[in-house]
């Protein structure tokens, strides 16, 4: 199927949800390992007591990055098959996560746009946990383009 | 120019403490230290594995063939892991209790595994708002053929 096709089939308001995520020791020390952000905010609950600056934690906090890990994971699991590429993803973090918790993203089709050279898709994040508290929050963007972006020639 | 190994970075983030910038040294518009890594296609799985992504994408070069991507490429995000891959001990985004508010990327062509990736980064402004040090900061990672691979924006608590 061409990839106009596919994009014609995305319909506004779709919902894609990812797989839930659930954090912990095991998931931050791997994390951590991955990306190489060993900072002690993810390991050191003797750390974690201190107050830092105006903010006070509970406990070790899981990666910002990961979150942003599973919106991508979302993303692109949904937009391979459709030949879509995952253009952009902006997060905003609004409150820590922690041990035990478990994050699901969910990306909703805002918006379908052609330009003159392409077609676009614009996608409202929100990343929930398990008592239905948003963790994070963006937008994200994915082109269909006629000419898959560094496709090898 | 090194392959990137992930197991070779230091994992003590207290070690070099006192030789990174602070708050009040860091000016807006100076370039970061930093040295270009290339990608095996063992790192990318590894990575991609690491982080809790199984798209077959990263990991299995049969199906990525039959993708539009044509081979295995890196996640989007592996700009997450090239940042400290790019710097070094002394760089001020290890300093302990550096606190990440959110991040924006735009993902132009995907990183490949033989690629050398150069990253060009620098704090753009810093503020203090309800006495919270903050910083903007801005990356741009390229590839050997000088094209773009992502570039991205965030924001962070710095520690007092």
């Amino acid at each position: 199927m061409s990839t106009h096709a596919e994009f014609n089939k995305i319909t506004s308001g779709e919902k894609i949800t990812g797989r839930p995520f659930t954090v912990t020791r095991e998931t931050i020390a791997d994390f951590a390992l991955g990306s190489l952000d060993f900072n002690p905010l993810h390991f050191d609950e003797d750390y974690m007591k201190e107050q830092f600056g105006k903010t006070k934690f509970r406990g070790v906090i899981m990666h910002g990055m990961q979150n942003f890990a599973m919106i991508t994971r979302t993303l692109t699991d949904w937009l391979t098959p459709r030949s879509g590429y995952h253009r952009r993803l902006e997060t905003r973090w609004l409150t820590p996560v922690y041990l035990g918790d478990t994050i699901t993203p969910v990306a909703t089709v805002k918006r379908k746009l052609e330009t003159g050279g392409s077609r676009w898709i614009v996608f409202e994040i929100n990343v929930t946990n398990q008592k239905g508290i948003s963790v994070a929050t963006g937008e994200a963007m994915a082109e269909f383009a006629d000419v898959f972006p560094g496709a090898p020639t | 120019m090194s392959v990137l190994k992930l197991e070779e970075y230091e994992n003590d983030f207290w070690k070099d403490v006192d030789n990174r910038m602070s708050w009040d040294q860091i000016i807006p518009g100076d370039l970061r230290n930093t040295k270009p890594v290339s990608l095996t296609q063992e790192v990318i799985s590894q990575f991609a594995k690491l982080i809790g992504d199984d798209n077959p994408l990263y990991h299995d070069e049969e199906y990525a063939k039959s993708t539009p991507y044509g081979g295995i490429v890196a996640p989007p995000n592996i700009h997450i892991v090239l940042m400290f891959a790019c710097t070094d001990i002394t760089d001020w985004m290890r300093s302990p209790g550096t606190i990440n508010c959110g991040q924006s990327w735009y993902y132009n062509i995907p990183a490949r595994p033989g690629d050398t990736i150069t990253m060009r980064g620098s704090a753009l402004d810093k503020f203090i708002k309800k006495e919270r040090l903050f910083a903007v900061h801005e990356n741009v990672f390229t590839n050997q053929h000088g094209q773009v691979i992502c570039t991205g924006r965030g924001q962070t608590i710095r520690p007092v």
